[in-house]
């Protein structure tokens, strides 16, 4: 519902003509920033990374020195305190090259060269389960940052399906019904991922993508079934532009439907309004909320998943 | 109702309070050739030098004791004329000005003379119709709230932007009349044009100091608009074709000398080249803009003692984005619809009464459609207001002024709709909010001595929001909580006070006067922006139970001096502002949805203060006029929720503000005008750092309004040709060559807005690009520039 609003804003840039300035922008801080999370049947994951100022060098290089390593990181499932261990690019053990490469979004022959750091808990000794609250600690230089999360009841869509677009014959959206349970404050969180093979039998997609606004509450929907339907989020180089954000017909979907604690929605809705808004001066300036206490930016979030697969057959 | 009731009662023991004791000398004062009331013209007793100044209806009233005198009658543009009169009794005096070719210049000095530094009012000032017509417009269009954003103290919202600003309040400060009927929205095109159509308008008068007790419900300034009455001799026809849009007036008598009528309707014709420019093969195809404005008035003499005027504007500007390729579309519709009835009635020569009824609609509305997505927004304000204001003329040392007035308001802040394909959204109901306003005022405009003139006023305002009316009760945003149901009739939250204000005059002998005023306001409206530039998705809100009203009180003082025999005036003005209870959204608020919600629930109070110095000098004869003006000004909001309750600057705290205006008479043929802008460059939020999450880049913005804009600066031309207004015939009885006046008048304005292509900021925005990972990344800071060098040209005819 919100984006649409935001539409408006960009509308009066009709006559306008662009050019790129360097003006003086005060109150750069540099603070810590928590990107962790714990979803059910998985261990807690956390990446730590510096916030830079706006005018701070791009390259791959001042990126990835922005993460960081040797923090104490500490999780409470509300009985036992946990240490996760640091697990750095550079010492991985052979077989996980891809997996950190996918997590830091760095290319899988260059992991090794780099020092970059996550904590988790890779034994088994603690994972996520439904009902549970989680309590972060992180110790950093001196300074303790704490955050809560909660893996709450997931709320499994009544039914999912494939519907062709106007006009199409070949490509459409994924349709879902939902009945949202009585009661304000559910809120749902929307991924997809095609696993149908490419021609070297890798899946399409190697990983779930949010799609545009992925988040959504029952604000407008409490306790009542309805129908709604998203786009493809996969930015896949290959696909042709006409079919950007189509399921093709022969595609077979996953859908990763999460329900989310009220501060971790909050996190992501206003982080998806920054993305959407993307800096414009016709909206308050959003800040992306955070749950973490003691100065750092970021969430500390606990995802109660449920999925779907959808056969993408008109 | 009660108060209407109590001010009526009010108003009459007032009338019987005060005694008559000297003849009254009273009238109006009509434009020969239109038969025109005249606004602002002077009557005085040459050798007393006492006299009067005709209100806005042309009346005017003083006393002078029982004898011979000599009386002038005199007004801008027009020739004076002398009256010798032998004084036995009350005394009313009509008098119709004409003029003739004498040189204009002259004849407003006369006219003009001395009002600037004798007047006590503060930070007034007067825009003559026909000077603004001279100087350059924006694409051809002559605006009269460009002009004034010209004026020291007055500021524009942005490039183009009609919003205006003064002393550093918002632009929900200023009373924006329209004979008497307010107008909410008085911008077009997103407000790059203003809805007064120049030739509709007859008068244009702003006050931002020290604002007089008959105006009330607004906290910065008032800006009262006058439509022209229409020609009650014979009938004419004016307009202009120009680049965007063009214009058409007719006016004439409804019976000669009785009454007369002017209609006026104005339009652009953007859609009609858009429609060229984009072919139907366009994803863009159908995206269109245009809007239409209509002014109409009609005025009649039922008798020596009474006048009637009915006046309306209507006006919509409909805006049309297609995008096929998206399958989005979005329609935005808004405008206002203004009504007013007057009455004049001159009780006796010392005691005029104006009573009017008003009506303002106000509506606003966002449609959008995106697949099978319909989502649309709805805002409207509508105002029924009835008002009587008293002038009493009891002697020459005071004037006195008093009224009462009432508004019943009908809010709709925001009523959202949506639905996707056959299934409808619950958006929740449509939230209405009513409010009554009323006040009662009394002022005296007292003359201590020839030297000292105090103004006093006093106005009490009352605001009561009735049910019916669902207040969700908040103690966390997200959350619905218990609701409280209002039943019709039932008062939920009364408001009101007393709001003192005071200003007084000291007259030097060498032409200068020293002024100072102190006012003190209540506004029962606000105005909550979620934009960094002034939109019509801004929204208009009331004061509810818990949104309490703004208040603010201004103390101003200056000198006032005429120099150079009067060729000159110039002043220096300096104020300070303190401001109550103004509203933001809160960080992120969205005013989107009402389910389980009230606006003024996402809104957040705070404080405001402001001062500055005011510099002005303007040339008021010859052939080169225009002025100089320049501001020194610091505008700041404290906001307990936002910036950590620290004070900062307001998006329109300009620490400097030049303008240079000119007009120059080359000869009867050309006229040519100039206008030099600098300001010191807007305030805006922008990001001071980022960070990624997940691997999105999430920007963390700077404190509010901490980072500044470039400096603005424009220079723009304009040049006038009058197309010949005689012509030479043969006078067939004598055969000799005469020269007649033509019927048919017409001219060419030229102008070009921006003419050294000065790409001023409009605003920034931090642009990402690119991939983090591939290294090609890169995060830049961009100006949004709208307007370059843009010639105009239109043609101007009235016959």
């Amino acid at each position: 519902m919100k984006k649409i609003f935001y539409l408006v804003f960009i509308l009066p840039v009709v006559f306008s003509c662009t050019k790129e300035v360097k003006i003086d922008i005060p109150d750069y801080e540099e603070q810590i920033v928590v990107d962790g999370n714990i979803e059910t049947g998985q261990p807690p994951f956390v990446i730590l990374s510096r916030s830079k100022d706006i005018y701070a060098p791009t390259d791959l290089n001042s990126f990835l020195n922005g993460f960081i390593s040797g923090a104490e990181v500490y999780v409470n499932d509300g009985t036992t305190t946990y240490q996760l261990d640091e697990v750095c690019s550079d010492e991985l053990p052979p077989g996980f090259e891809s997996f950190a490469a996918e997590i830091f979004g760095v290319p899988e022959s260059e992991v090794s060269n780099y020092h970059l750091c996550a904590y988790t808990k890779l034994d088994g000794s603690i994972v996520g389960e439904v009902g549970k609250t989680y309590t972060l600690t992180v110790n950093f230089e001196g300074k303790t940052y704490t955050a809560e999360t909660k893996i709450v009841n997931p709320t499994p869509l009544d039914s999912t399906y494939f519907k062709l677009a106007n006009n199409a014959t070949d490509k459409g959206f994924s349709y879902a019904q939902l009945t949202d349970p009585p009661g304000f404050g559910d809120s749902y969180f929307w991924e997809a991922k095609r696993i149908n093979k490419n021609s070297d039998g890798q899946e399409k997609d190697s990983y779930f993508t949010p799609t545009y606004a992925p988040v959504f509450d029952d604000q407008f929907i409490n306790d009542i079934t309805f129908e709604f339907y998203f786009e493809n989020p996969v930015r896949d180089p290959d696909l042709p532009s006409e079919y950007r954000g189509y399921f093709k017909v022969g595609d077979t979907v996953v859908i990763k439907f999460s329900k989310l604690d009220k501060d971790v929605y909050e996190y992501m809705d206003s982080k998806y309004i920054q993305l959407q808004s993307g800096g414009s001066p016709f909206s308050t300036p959003t800040n992306v909320k955070s749950n973490i206490k003691g100065g750092a930016l970021g969430v500390w979030a606990g995802f109660s998943p449920s999925y779907d697969t959808i056969v993408c057959q008109p | 109702m009660k108060s209407v009731i109590v001010s009526l009662v009010f108003c009459f023991f007032l009338n019987v309070a005060f005694t008559q004791k000297d003849l009254s000398i009273s009238g109006y004062i009509y434009d020969a050739k239109s038969g025109e009331s005249i606004i602002g013209a002077k009557v005085f007793d040459d050798s007393l030098k006492v006299g009067a100044v005709t209100n806005t209806y042309g009346f005017y009233s003083f006393t002078l004791p029982p004898g011979l005198h000599n009386i002038i009658f005199n007004a801008f543009g027009l020739d004076p004329q002398n009256i010798e009169i032998n004084l036995t009794k009350d005394t009313t005096i009509n008098i119709n000005l004409s003029s003739t070719d004498l040189q204009l210049d002259e004849v407003q000095v006369n006219a003009n003379k001395g009002e600037f530094i004798k007047s006590s009012q503060l930070g007034q000032i007067e825009l003559e119709v026909e000077k603004i017509k001279t100087l350059p417009a924006f694409m051809g269009e002559v605006d009269i709230i460009k002009t004034i954003q010209l004026l020291p103290g007055v500021s524009s919202a942005s490039e183009g932007g009609q919003g205006f600003y003064v002393r550093g309040g918002g632009p929900d400060q200023n009373l924006v009349l329209l004979d008497e009927a307010t107008v909410y929205n008085a911008s077009h095109l997103f407000g790059f044009f203003s809805v007064f159509n120049v030739d509709a308008i007859k008068s244009v008068n702003l006050i931002k100091g020290g604002m007089p007790a008959n105006f009330g419900g607004r906290l910065s300034s008032v800006l009262e608009v006058n439509m022209n009455e229409g020609n009650n001799k014979s009938f004419h026809i004016k307009g202009g074709i120009g680049a965007i849009a063009s214009r058409l007036t007719f006016e004439g008598p409804l019976k000669k000398d009785k009454g007369s009528f002017i209609v006026s309707a104005r339009r652009t014709y953007i859609d009609a080249i858009m429609k060229v420019a984009i072919s139907d093969t366009s994803p863009f195809f159908g995206t269109s803009y245009y809007f239409y404005d209509m002014n109409a008035k009609f005025n009649y003499k039922l008798g020596p003692k009474d006048k009637i005027f009915l006046s309306g504007y209507y006006g919509r500007d409909q805006f049309i984005y297609a995008n096929k390729k998206d399958d989005f579309s979005v329609k935005m519709p808004w405008g206002n619809g203004i009504a007013s009835a007057r009455w004049n009635h001159v009780f006796n020569p010392k005691l005029f009464l104006n009573t009017s009824l008003t009506f303002t609609d106000y509506q606003f509305s966002f449609g959008s459609n995106q697949d099978e997505f319909q989502f649309k927004l709805q805002s409207g304000i509508r105002d029924y207001g009835a008002k009587m204001d008293f002038s009493y003329f009891p002697n020459n040392r005071h004037k006195i002024k008093y009224g009462a007035n009432y508004t019943f308001h009908i809010y709709t802040p925001t009523n959202v709709s949506a639905k996707q394909d056959t299934i409808v959204f619950d958006t929740g109901e449509i939230q209405r909010i009513l409010g009554h306003e009323s006040g009662i005022y009394i002022m005296d405009e007292f003359a201590v001595n020839e030297k000292l003139l105090i103004n006093a006023g006093l106005r009490y305002s009352m605001y009561q929001h009735t049910g019916p009316f669902k207040r969700f009760v908040k103690d966390d945003i997200s959350n619905p909580d218990s609701v409280i149901q209002y039943n019709k009739g039932d008062l939920i939250k009364s408001y009101g006070g007393f709001e003192p204000r005071l200003s007084m005059r000291y007259l030097f002998k060498n032409y200068s006067s020293f002024k100072a005023g102190y006012s003190f306001n209540y506004q029962y409206v606000h105005l909550a922006s979620i934009s960094a530039v002034s939109l019509p998705t801004d929204i208009w809100y009331p004061t509810t139970d818990i949104a309490k009203p703004e208040q603010g009180f201004q103390i101003s003082a200056g000198y006032f001096k005429e120099l150079f025999k009067n060729k000159f005036e110039g002043s220096i003005e300096v104020y300070y502002k303190g401001l109550n209870n103004l509203v933001e959204f809160k960080d992120g608020a969205q005013p989107a949805d009402n389910v389980s919600d009230n606006t003024d629930n996402l809104l957040t109070y705070g404080k405001g203060r402001s001062y500055g110095a005011e510099f002005f000098l303007k040339k008021i004869s010859g052939n080169l006029t225009g002025w100089v003006g320049y501001t020194w000004a610091k505008t700041e909001r404290i906001f307990a929720e936002i910036n950590d309750g620290n004070p900062f600057p307001a998006k329109y705290d300009r620490r400097h503000d030049l303008s240079i205006v000119g007009s120059y008479k080359l000869n009867e043929r050309w006229t040519f005008g100039a206008a030099f802008i600098f300001a010191t460059g807007n305030t805006l939020t922008l990001p001071s750092s980022y960070y990624t999450q997940d691997g999105e880049v999430v920007f963390k913005f700077g404190s509010r309004n901490s980072t500044r804009m470039a400096d603005y600066h424009r220079l723009d031309v304009s040049a006038t040709w009058y197309c010949k207004t005689e012509k030479t015939i043969i006078n067939p009885e004598t055969g000799e060559n005469i020269t007649v006046k033509k019927k048919f008048k017409s001219n060419w304005s030229f102008g070009i807005y921006n003419i050294y292509n000065r790409a001023n900021p409009y605003f920034l925005y931090v642009d990402n690009d690119g991939d983090l990972l591939k290294g090609d990344f890169k995060i830049t800071v961009k100006q949004v520039t709208l307007f370059p060098i843009i010639p105009s040209v239109t043609w101007n005819f009235e016959f």
